[in-house]
Parts: structure tokens; sequence; C-alpha cells
């Protein structure tokens, strides 16, 4: 069994046979039990998480990345799973520093930690454009007063009770829903919301789901969302009892 | 008030309204994100349609159309094109419900014959 019995690692798989089965075999090396949301995959994905010891659910249609969280987190409350870890699928995000994730989480007594991808031993790489991007949006986060978070677009984080049933109950589906506006909204509700630095790899293979034109579109449906506040629900914290 | 004027005002009153409307849906949840930008967008341009009439006036000229019939003309494109939008989302929508459909009627029946087995 692994290490961690009431942690599960969520990975939304979309067409990613040629990375999937490394980031299995990484996530598991580290202790962690394994869920691989196939997000109706056209190639054999499933198959091969499930080969490389993975937990597999495979959605009928293609719901896109929160859809795909979504069902995680489902399936995660479902379960008995007090936190989930969400790793991408393409091999960016290095499973030793889930670790520090999770640590994190209890030090700061945190419900969502972001593990930021501008840390200095990063050899990721990002286009100019993306980062002005994200740092537009680091700063719209800043600005509303709840979070301090540089790297609001990042999918490698770790979310526990009380946030993740509420994140089984409601999660956008849209593109950078899942990220950015899921980060926005917890912290407006009174979740806390933290972020530590880690280090990232470039995709490890395959190709990546989103290209500019969707980061542009994306932006503007940001700013929308911010000025007419039409976002997902997510009920207000509920306070902690200190056992 | 002279006619240029109420007319301005009278699109920009119109454009506000129709912001004002889609608005209050989003917030409802009855109008999905991307619908409401959409819609946001035309109502903007509605609220400053004013501003584009001389350019109207001179398609009209143009095509030997008074500007009212241009006006009409480009309004009656724009609402086909969104029926037209909206017929493809709905085509989509209904491959993926049926999709959706057939998958979960051949896991029913799967739990079905698992649920046999156990019992025999």
């Amino acid at each position: 069994m692994s290490g961690h019995p009431s942690v599960l690692v969520v990975i939304p798989a979309f067409n990613e046979r040629d990375c999937i089965g490394g980031v299995i075999d990484e996530v598991r090396a580290a202790g962690f039990d394994c869920l691989v949301v196939d997000d109706g995959s056209r190639d054999e994905t499933a198959d091969i998480a499930a080969a490389h010891g993975a937990a597999v659910v495979r959605l009928p249609i293609n719901l896109g990345v929160g859809g795909a969280l979504r069902t995680g987190f489902r399936y995660a409350h479902f379960h008995g799973f007090t936190t989930v870890v969400q790793v991408d699928a393409d091999g960016q995000h290095v499973a030793e520093h889930i670790d520090e994730l999770l640590t994190a989480l209890d030090d700061r007594d945190l419900d969502l930690v972001i593990g930021s991808r501008f840390a200095a031993d990063s050899t990721y790489r990002m286009t100019y454009v993306r980062r002005l991007c994200v740092r537009l949006l680091s700063f719209v986060i800043r600005h509303s007063g709840k979070a301090d978070i540089s790297d609001p677009t990042s999918g490698f984080r770790a979310i526990r009770s009380p946030l993740l049933e509420a994140f089984a109950a409601d999660f956008p589906a849209h593109y950078l829903g899942d990220t950015f506006e899921a980060v926005l909204v917890a912290a407006r509700r009174g979740y806390h919301v933290g972020e530590i630095p880690v280090g990232m790899r470039d995709r490890q293979g395959g190709r990546p789901s989103a290209d500019l034109h969707a980061l542009v579109v994306s932006m503007l449906r940001a700013c929308t969302v911010l000025l007419t506040g039409t976002t997902f629900d997510l009920p207000v914290r509920p306070p902690q009892v200190p056992t | 008030m002279s006619t240029a004027a109420k007319q301005a005002l009278v699109l920009l009153v119109g454009g506000l309204l129709i912001g004002a409307v889609i608005l209050r849906l989003a917030r409802k949840r009855l109008l999905s994100t991307r619908y409401a930008i959409g819609w946001l967008v035309i109502g903007g341009m509605v609220a400053v349609a004013a501003a584009l009439m001389p350019f109207v006036g001179r398609l009209g000229r143009l095509a030997n159309m008074t500007p009212t019939a241009v006006l009409l003309t480009m309004s009656s494109v724009l609402l086909l094109a969104i029926s037209v939008q909206l017929s493809i989302s709905v085509s989509l929508l209904q491959e993926r419900l049926r999709t959706t459909a057939e998958a979960h009627a051949l896991l029913a029946r799967r739990l079905d014959e698992l649920e046999q087995r156990g019992r025999v």
C-alpha cells in the first residue's frame, strides 16, 4: 500500500500515451496512490495507465482539464481521501516535490497550496507572452487582497478538506477555470491559499492541448469573470473545529 | 434634441439594457461565460453604434440602400450567424450526449453481468 493513505494523486490525461507511463512510475515510486482520469483519449492512454498500476477512470467524452479534475475530486471524496495532489500527465511536474506541497499544507494550515514555476533552480522555459499573462493573472489575485500567488496557472497543487469536498461539488471545466479561477474564488470564499516555489521540467513528449489563441481568449474571459462576478459556486469555508 | 442625438441615445440605452439582461442571466448561472462574453460584445457594439452612423450612410450610398436598409441587413446577417453558431453547438452536444448514453448503457450491462456472476 502507499505511504500516504489519505492522499490521492490525480492525473488528468488526454492523449498522453508517450508520457503517462513515466509519470505514474515516478509518482508511485514516491509512495503515493495514483488515479488517472482519462479525458476521452483517442489513444491507449488509459490502457497504459492501468498497466503501470494506476487506478483509471475513463470519461466517455472529453470534458477538459476542469471536468477531468472534478471527476478526480469526486472519486477522492467518495473513497475517503482527504487530500488530492494534482499532477500533469506530460512529465513537467516532479514527483519528489509532492512531499513539499503536503508539508506546506500542514505547516501553514492551508487548504490549497500551489507549486509555483518561478523558482531559481527551474529548468522550465516559458514564452514571453505566456509569462506576461501569468504575471497579469497573478496581479489580479494579489489585487483582490485575498492571497499572494505568483503562479496561479500552475497545475501542480495540493488540495485538502474542506476545499476538496467543495470542489467535488462544483468546479469549472473551461480553460483557466481550473487553475486561475479556482484559486481566485477559493481565496474569496475564505479558504486558505498559499504557494511554494518548485522546479519543473519541460514537457517530456506529446503535444500541449492549449495554444496562444486559447490563452488570449481565456485572458478575456478571466477579465469578464472578474468584472461581472460570474463564476462557479463555492460555499464559504466552514469554520474548522480543532481536533 | 436632434434626430441623430435621439438615435444615439436610443442605441446607447438599448446596448446597456442588453448588457444588464445578460449580466443578470450570467449571475443566475443560466448563461455560460462563453455566451455571456459574446452577447456583452454585441451589446457593446449596439451601445456605440451611433458613432458608426456616418460609416453606415457611406455604405448605403455605395450599395444604393437607405441607411435603415443597411442596418436591417447587417442585423439580419448577425442574427443568422448567431443561429448557425447555435445550431453547430447543439449538434455537437447531441453527439456528446449520444456517446455518453451509450457508455452509460454498456456500463450498466457490465454491472448486471458482474452481479449475476457474483450470485451463481
